[in-house]
């Protein structure tokens, strides 16, 4: 019996498919695995789900659920169909990130020293006053090699016509990265012999760059500076990315009660005593990172951290205070920062954004809210959203009501349908939207983008919203080599 | 090191030999309760491995499908094995960039067993010794995993001073709680049955044949379990090890911490390797397992003093 029937893939008008194009025809990319899949029965491909589902829980790939007291274990959905993309679509993503963050982190640098761009004109000065991740404790404060983005996860999107957009930069502590290459391990366990018959490009070197990265921020000339990852907690839903990161890194995983700040500097409470650290490759949020600077509530971070910093003895990844260039209202001066900073035509491109502080912008998306998707600018994870074309009148009347309560809170975009790629769901292949978030590194001998990403995917019919909070998944993401 | 690595990794050790010590008890218990013409009691059982409170004891002592129940799926019992393994997966999530990654998928896989529905259906209404046997392998994995893995370095040293710590302290419970059965019933000093399953509890039944030709006597058992030097169970033998693997912890950075434990261990050590079974009966067998096991305590609270809580 063969299941892949391309006749019942049912694509969606007006909509880029990854995989298919028209009348049963696929593109090239997507040959050979289709046909791969041909030769295998449904029990075949359930059984590869089941293999999927079992890798992930005997790893402990898993995320809990704490209801009632007792902790359900759940791991993230994973479609076993890979998301492929072309060497030539890959070249164009990389230059075009590339080009993106040089802008961005020569944006952090101006915007926490003399502020040219403000003083310029490009970006009004109350725009990012008015930014709560704007940091006046990093103003004039040095960073090594002046880089503030170190790591960041640019979520990309596909209109119908196949552009790509850019619809978040994440500049501060983007997650998922496990799952780039996770996936790919139960991939390979999954089709054997696949990945190489397809020339699917490698994403191991990953965690190496990134330990090399670090390493090369020390603020001490030794020959073994103490780098750490430091986590939430054990609670945090990220944990597991922490712990693989670390262990693939060889660094310390500690948490902000193993470290202490004595005489502006960092160390960590071991069983010989302290020990100085020299990098901090942190997965706690600004607000919580140092006590005596931010949210005194916090727990999670380390008290003085902030002045070990300051005072150059400590590296910390990415910098405090990234908030600013990845604000959403921020997000929409991008394309003017590339032109400003590096007299170039941006590559990707911006999704239209209105920003409600604007009063005619504000106008024009109170005309419209049925066309646009509203955002918070501070929040992320899909959260605080209003998806116009999906929402009643009510819903629209008293989220305008929230809006007019702090219009610069908001911004505005028109709906992009996001491309679909073809899912194993219930037997057969369906398309499902789907975006990429590929993830960045930046060193000081220049910027790496690991061929792959997160390829997130909104399994629910119809869905638009890919965040794993909101009942997304994801898929392996292959970039062939020719 | 960080402290609280150490000690994760200290503790995690310590709730898995536990939990081996529980299930091999078990396993021998339930065999022995098919084996009687007696009601058979669980109660020495239920009071070494869980500490329970008396009337959960009575309510259940003599029916072993629930003991078994209790003992392996009670949440509200600190020692049951679901709790242990449990806190040893915490812990050993907390620590994997320093366990090998196959030491963590055992210990996430001996958790995931514990809680898959079939165990509980083996304990209820089928065989029960086939729910202790998948457990025991779980731990057996685990074992055979640390030991052909794992780094010989600091991690392991604190992995093993908790081992054989728990285990010293398990032995002396078992020897300690059997010989006052003793003193209340004063015939089942020559119940051969009676010192057979104490043996067999604790892996030594095949070595005290060897040892002792001339059949089950009291006194030869607390020899093998309190100084047999090739037992792997016994007092002498964990202590020993104890003090091998602290020895390894030995650095310039805290010697004075290093200096005081190993002061404490090194006591313990010649106190036991400078008994006898006359000496221990002149001292009374009771007031001397407790001395032993406030010692091994004692050395448990330095060891988070000095070395996990970095006061």
């Amino acid at each position: 019996m063969n299941t892949i029937n391309l006749n019942r893939y049912d694509h969606i008008s007006n909509t880029w498919d990854e995989m298919y194009i028209a009348d049963n025809h696929l593109r090239e990319q997507y040959h050979r695995i289709i046909s791969y899949l041909e030769n295998e029965s449904a029990n075949d491909l359930n059984k590869k789900e089941e293999l999927a589902k079992r890798l992930f829980m005997s790893q402990g790939i898993t995320f809990t659920v704490y209801d009632s007291g007792e902790g359900i274990e759940k791991i993230f959905p994973f479609d076993i169909i890979p998301r492929i993309i072309t060497c030539a679509e890959w070249t164009f993503i990389e230059k075009g990130i590339k080009q993106r963050l040089k802008a961005l982190n020569l944006f952090l640098k101006d915007v926490y020293n003399n502020q040219f761009i403000i003083r310029d004109g490009v970006i009004p000065a109350s725009l990012i006053y008015s930014c709560p991740h704007f940091l006046r404790e990093m103003h004039q404060l040095n960073v090594p090699y002046d880089i503030y983005i170190h790591i960041a996860g640019i979520d990309l999107i596909r209109d119908y016509d196949g552009t790509f957009y850019v619809l978040e930069d994440n500049l501060r502590t983007p997650s998922g990265v496990s799952y780039m290459l996770e996936n790919r391990e139960i991939t390979k366990r999954l089709f054997p012999d696949l990945l190489p018959q397809c020339k699917v490009r490698s994403v191991t070197e990953y965690p190496s760059i990134l330990y090399k990265n670090l390493l090369s921020l020390s603020p001490r000339a030794v020959a073994n500076p103490t780098i750490v990852l430091l986590s939430p907690g054990m609670y945090n839903s990220a944990y597991y990315e922490h712990t693989t990161l670390a262990r693939l890194m060889g660094v310390e995983l500690v948490e902000g009660r193993d470290l202490v700040v004595r005489d502006q500097k960092v160390y960590m409470k071991t069983t010989t005593g302290l020990q100085q650290v020299d990098v901090i490759y942190r997965r706690v949020d600004d607000e919580f990172i140092d006590p005596l600077v931010f949210n005194p509530k916090s727990v999670l971070g380390v008290a003085g951290l902030m002045s070990a910093y300051r005072k150059g003895n400590v590296a910390i990844i990415n910098a405090t205070g990234n908030g600013v260039a990845d604000d959403k209202a921020v997000y929409s001066y991008v394309p003017d920062m590339i032109k400003y900073y590096l007299n170039e035509t941006p590559l990707l491109k911006n999704v239209p954004t209105y920003s409600l502080g604007n009063p005619e912008h504000k106008e024009y998306v109170f005309q419209n809210m049925h066309k646009m998707v509203i955002k918070k600018t501070n929040e992320s994870g899909g959260y605080g959203m209003l998806m116009g074309h999906a929402a009643s009148e009510s819903e629209i009347e008293s989220y305008k009501k929230e809006i007019l309560k702090d219009p610069r809170n908001f911004i505005a975009q028109p709906t992009i349908s996001l491309s679909t790629a073809p899912c194993y769901l219930d037997g057969m292949l369906q398309p499902r939207r789907v975006d990429l978030r590929p993830y960045a590194l930046v060193g000081p001998d220049g910027i790496s983008i690991v061929p792959g990403g997160l390829t997130r995917v909104a399994l629910k019919e119809g869905s638009l919203v890919v965040n794993s909070s909101q009942g997304g998944g994801s898929k392996d993401t292959w970039v062939l080599a020719s | 090191m960080l402290s609280r690595v150490a000690s994760s990794l200290y503790w995690l050790s310590r709730y898995v030999e536990r939990s081996d010590g529980i299930l091999r008890m078990l396993k021998i218990n339930y065999a022995s309760s098919q084996d009687t013409i007696q009601e058979f009691t669980w109660t020495p059982v239920i009071r070494i491995s869980s500490g329970g409170n008396e009337a959960e004891i009575s309510s259940i002592k003599n029916d072993s499908r629930s003991v078994i129940e209790y003992l392996l799926f009670n949440r509200d019992n600190p020692n049951s094995i679901i709790n242990m393994i449990t806190l040893a997966r915490e812990n050993a999530r907390s620590v994997q960039e320093h366990i090998a990654k196959d030491l963590w998928q055992c210990l996430n896989e001996y958790y995931h067993t514990v809680k898959d529905p079939k165990l509980l259906w083996y304990v209820q209404k089928d065989d029960p010794v086939t729910a202790l046997d998948i457990l025991i392998k779980q731990v057996m994995l685990y074992y055979g995993t640390a030991g052909s893995i794992m780094e010989r370095g600091e991690s392991r040293s604190f992995m093993s001073i908790g081992k054989y710590l728990e285990r010293s302290i398990q032995s002396i419970d078992i020897l300690d709680i059997k010989f006052i059965s003793i003193s209340n019933n004063p015939d089942l000093l020559t119940d051969t049955s009676y010192w057979q399953h104490l043996l067999l509890s604790l892996g030594g039944y095949e070595l005290y044949l060897k040892t002792y030709r001339k059949g089950f006597e009291a006194e030869n058992v607390l020899e093998l379990v309190m100084l047999n030097n090739d037992f792997p169970r016994s007092a002498k033998y964990s202590v020993n090890n104890i003090y091998r693997y602290f020895e390894r912890l030995k650095s310039d950075k805290n010697i004075e911490h290093y200096n005081k434990l190993s002061f404490n261990i090194g006591r313990l050590n010649s106190t036991i390797t400078y008994s006898s079974v006359n000496s221990m009966k002149a001292e009374g067998l009771h007031p001397y397992l407790v001395k032993i096991r406030s010692e091994l305590y004692g050395i448990g609270n330095l060891l988070n003093e000095y070395y996990f809580a970095n006061a």
